[in-house]
């Protein structure tokens, strides 16, 4: 593995509030990783600080040298970083072209425009080059706004929130070019989100972020299976919680026992995706409470009364999706459970 | 990790940036004369002080004709604005930017017409004596109404122009829920556009006030004596910069708190200002008398604001023959003043909007210089004029220039607030973004600039160098004071011309004034006309 960057215990305060309170992270080289987080948790100013684009207050962003430390401060021209922006930056006053050539200053001419050709050709807009960037649609104005920032051929590209600004129809289309843009650049990529099922689908690498903290890094497979804490699991999809005993690294949920081992015995929270709830002949009773059509699978509101009253939600097939009243026998799933400390 | 403990610094500390250090010293520049005033103030026990009553006169005085005008600029250029902004009528769509045009004529050219106009051997006066047998004329153009009068008509437009932006841009939305809920146009305008536009309206009364409380030409050829004409006179007559420098410190307590008026009203502004739903509001037709009166209330506007006395000035012009020579020495010198004048201001205006994009503080600074007379200025100037005057006795070029300099930056110093105003404009379509996006690119921060922030704002700097042009074009008081001796401007040249009663000589240099100011003027009122909020 070679690493592109190199973040420790970076900070960032705005007053006496920290916004980046001691963030380290390794971008491999050519890898995508996205940091995904709720808004304000401090992952665009994370994306700043590593651009240079604002000092940072403690800590080091380093490539093979140090760019920004405590007393030094790589001024963002020099720092080989591509950045795209959430709003894209577009310069209205430039044509298509002669944006994506903008950083290629030190280069003639002819091999400018030869360099930016190919970088819109890259990106399937050749044929918009002498438009002006008013004129495309915002699927097109992202895709320049990725052309430009590839076209320095920089180490590493920072992407803020890229798709928040364009409809959803046009979000997968945008999505799967940029990624096939990204890879073909074979440049290492830190793209900021805060929607959890884009950023399980385009990272190679997870960062979950909140509170200015990253919260647990490792692949998407791994984060979404194994979250370290409710907080993290929550930042990828909704999950049901139970408070749990756990007796010789087993815990008992009331509707089976999961593995906890590792932790010690006391008490502690078993997280349970919605998809962990599975109906089958010999497991607990359980009451429908609510049924929500979301097309191929249905919202399952569920009521089991044991020794306490436990309220969970199951991610059920719309096709045998059971009416609200009835009762079912469910059983969990183990593999999409997890046990955390409290 | 090896890497960090190896640290090869190609790195350097950060350091404030070169612009921000700019606009903090254009900025300083503007506040300069100011400052000046108050050392002058403190430190220049005068022997030939002016009395104190005479000082508590001029304030009166001053106080009196700023209520009249405020009274009259607020009403007339409210209803204007309204008019077309609401209705269709017959010129609608050419008084919108038409209504703007006396800004082309400085106010003491509406002074010198109305004065010669009304005098009692005036034109209309002998005509009615004539028909009537007696003279009953009710008002005395050379009196403090009328001075009031001839202000209003200068400086209505400043009202109808915010007004009519706040009539346009805020309250669309507001205006077709009220009609929707059944309110008559009428109701709407007192019970949604008014108050809605009230901020705007303020601050555009504040706005023909500092130009009222600036005026020295029309109120000093009028007769009235305000704080500006004795800040002029207790240079010039008791040649007491101490008392000149006190009578200032008035003026602009008084420019401070219409600036803190006019400043917040700006804040108001920003309500309701959706701009990405913006669209033209459909306006009402009117029906005969009153689409006729519509028309006729605008065209006598414009009327009394220019044409008239334009017309009466041009008419008296052309009954004498001009003193060619001194004319075209004046107009060179004046062109040249004014081409000069906005270079300078126009790049230290542009060094604080690109180098202190956000910095309130630095605008609150060159805005000051905006409200404060020019008459003020020059005093605040004086202290390092007379230093060279002394130190190189008269006339060597030296001097001059050294005077000519010190004259531009009054002009810089009270004009900057203003150039600032269409290049911010021009600005704002700069994301902030988009100079991270240059910086991640490869450019510095002065090649971000160079590449992107020029190119997108250089129509807002021409404009802003017209606006710049036609103040200076107009600017007496300053210029009377701060100028070389025998350095005559077209605007110093009318005034001398119409002290000396000379009024069909005056009348030459006035109208240059008022034709080449009129191009600018057409030119920039039809693009605030054109201009939609949002774009």
């Amino acid at each position: 593995m070679t690493t592109a960057l190199t973040l420790d215990h970076v900070r960032k305060f705005y007053g006496a509030k920290a916004a980046v309170d001691g963030v380290s992270l390794i971008l491999e080289a050519g890898k995508i990783t996205c940091l995904l987080g709720p808004s304000g948790c401090g992952k665009s100013t994370l994306l700043r600080l590593i651009a240079g684009l604002e000092p940072l207050d403690g800590g080091t962003v380093a490539t093979d040298h140090i760019l920004s430390g405590p007393r030094s401060h790589l001024p963002p021209e020099q720092r080989d970083i591509g950045f795209v922006f959430q709003d894209y930056a577009l310069f209205p006053h430039m044509s298509v072209e002669d944006n994506v050539a903008f950083g290629l200053k030190r280069l003639n001419p002819a091999e400018r425009q030869k360099r930016a050709l190919k970088q819109l050709q890259r990106v399937h807009l050749a044929d918009r080059a002498k438009a002006f960037p008013q004129a495309l649609s915002g699927g097109e104005q992202q895709r320049i706004a990725l052309a430009r920032a590839l076209a320095r051929e920089p180490a590493l590209v920072l992407l803020d929130e890229p798709f928040s600004g364009l409809d959803a129809h046009l979000k997968a289309g945008v999505r799967d070019a940029t990624l096939e843009a990204l890879r073909e650049a074979g440049t290492a990529a830190l793209i900021v989100t805060h929607d959890a099922e884009e950023a399980l689908m385009m990272a190679d690498h997870l960062a979950l972020m909140d509170q200015g903290k990253i919260l647990q890094t490792g692949t998407p497979q791994d984060c979404y299976r194994c979250p370290v804490s409710l907080a993290a699991a929550r930042l990828l999809g909704p999950t049901n919680h139970i408070s749990v005993l756990v007796i010789n690294g087993l815990a008992d949920t009331g509707l089976g026992t999961l593995d906890a081992t590792g932790l010690e015995d006391g008490p502690a929270i078993a997280i349970l995706r919605p998809e962990a709830l599975g109906i089958a002949a010999d497991g607990v009773s359980a009451m429908v409470t609510s049924n929500r059509f979301a097309g191929a699978e249905s919202w399952i509101g569920l009521r089991i009364d044991g020794a306490s009253r436990l309220d969970l939600q199951a991610r059920m097939p719309t096709g045998n999706s059971p009416p609200v009243g009835t009762h079912l026998s469910v059983i969990l799933d183990p593999s999409a459970c997890t046990v955390t400390p409290t | 990790m090896t890497v960090l403990a190896n640290p090869l610094h190609h790195a350097r500390p950060a350091r404030p940036s070169a612009l921000k250090v700019g606009a903090w010293l254009a900025a300083g520049l503007a506040i300069l004369p100011l400052l000046a005033i108050v050392w002058l103030a403190l430190t220049r026990p005068s022997a030939t002080a002016m009395p104190l009553s005479l000082i508590l006169r001029y304030g009166l005085t001053t106080a009196a004709l700023g209520s009249l005008t405020a009274v009259a600029v607020t009403v007339l250029g409210t209803s204007a604005a309204w008019l077309v902004v609401m209705y269709r009528f017959p010129g609608r769509s050419l008084f919108s930017w038409a209504l703007a045009l006396p800004l082309a004529a400085p106010a003491f050219a509406l002074a010198y017409g109305y004065a010669d106009l009304l005098d009692v051997a005036g034109p209309i006066r002998t005509a009615l004596r004539a028909s009537f047998g007696s003279d009953f004329w009710p008002m005395e153009i050379r009196s403090l109404p009328g001075a009031a009068f001839v202000l209003s008509m200068a400086f209505y437009p400043y009202v109808y122009l915010t007004a009519r932006s706040a009539f346009i841009s805020q309250s669309v939305c507001a205006l077709e829920a009220s009609r929707t809920l059944g309110s008559t146009p009428w109701e709407t305008l007192t019970r949604v556009a008014l108050p809605l536009a009230r901020p705007a309206i303020i601050a555009g009364t504040a706005l023909a006030l500092m130009e009222v409380f600036a005026d020295y030409g029309a109120v000093s050829f009028l007769g009235v004596q305000t704080l500006t004409t004795g800040v002029v006179r207790a240079w010039s007559v008791y040649g007491a910069p101490g008392s000149a420098a006190r009578l200032s410190l008035l003026l602009l307590a008084v420019a401070a708190v219409l600036l803190w008026q006019e400043r917040s009203g700006r804040q108001g502004q920003s309500f309701g200002a959706n701009s990405a739903r913006w669209r033209p509001l459909e306006p009402q037709p009117l029906k005969g008398w009153a689409s006729w009166g519509a028309s006729l209330y605008c065209l006598s506007l414009i009327s009394f604001g220019l044409f008239i006395p334009a017309g009466w000035l041009a008419y008296r012009g052309l009954s004498a023959a001009p003193e060619a020579d001194r004319l075209i020495q004046a107009a060179m010198t004046s062109f040249s003043l004014a081409g000069m004048g906005a270079l300078v201001t126009v790049s230290l205006a542009a060094l604080i909007a690109f180098g202190a994009p956000h910095s309130h503080r630095i605008k609150r600074l060159a805005s000051l210089g905006y409200a404060t007379p020019g008459a003020v200025m020059a005093v605040g100037l004086l202290a390092p004029a007379s230093l060279i005057w002394q130190g190189a006795g008269s006339g060597g070029s030296q001097t001059v220039a050294l005077a000519l300099g010190l004259l531009i930056l009054a002009y810089a110093a009270r004009l900057m607030a203003s150039a600032l105003g269409p290049i911010e404009a021009g600005l704002a379509r700069v994301t902030p973004s988009m100079d991270r996006a240059a910086r991640t690119l490869g450019e510095t921060e002065t090649g971000a600039l160079r590449r992107v922030h020029v190119p997108i704002a250089k129509g807002a700097l021409w404009t802003a160098a017209l606006l710049v042009f036609v103040d200076v074009l107009k600017e007496l008081p300053a210029t009377l004071i701060l100028r070389p001796f025998n350095f005559d401007t077209l605007a110093v040249l009318a005034d001398r011309y119409a002290s000396d009663e000379r009024l069909a000589q005056a009348a030459w240099p006035t109208l240059l004034i008022v034709l080449t100011a009129s191009l600018p003027i057409i030119i920039l009122s039809r693009k605030i006309m054109q201009s939609r909020p949002g774009e």
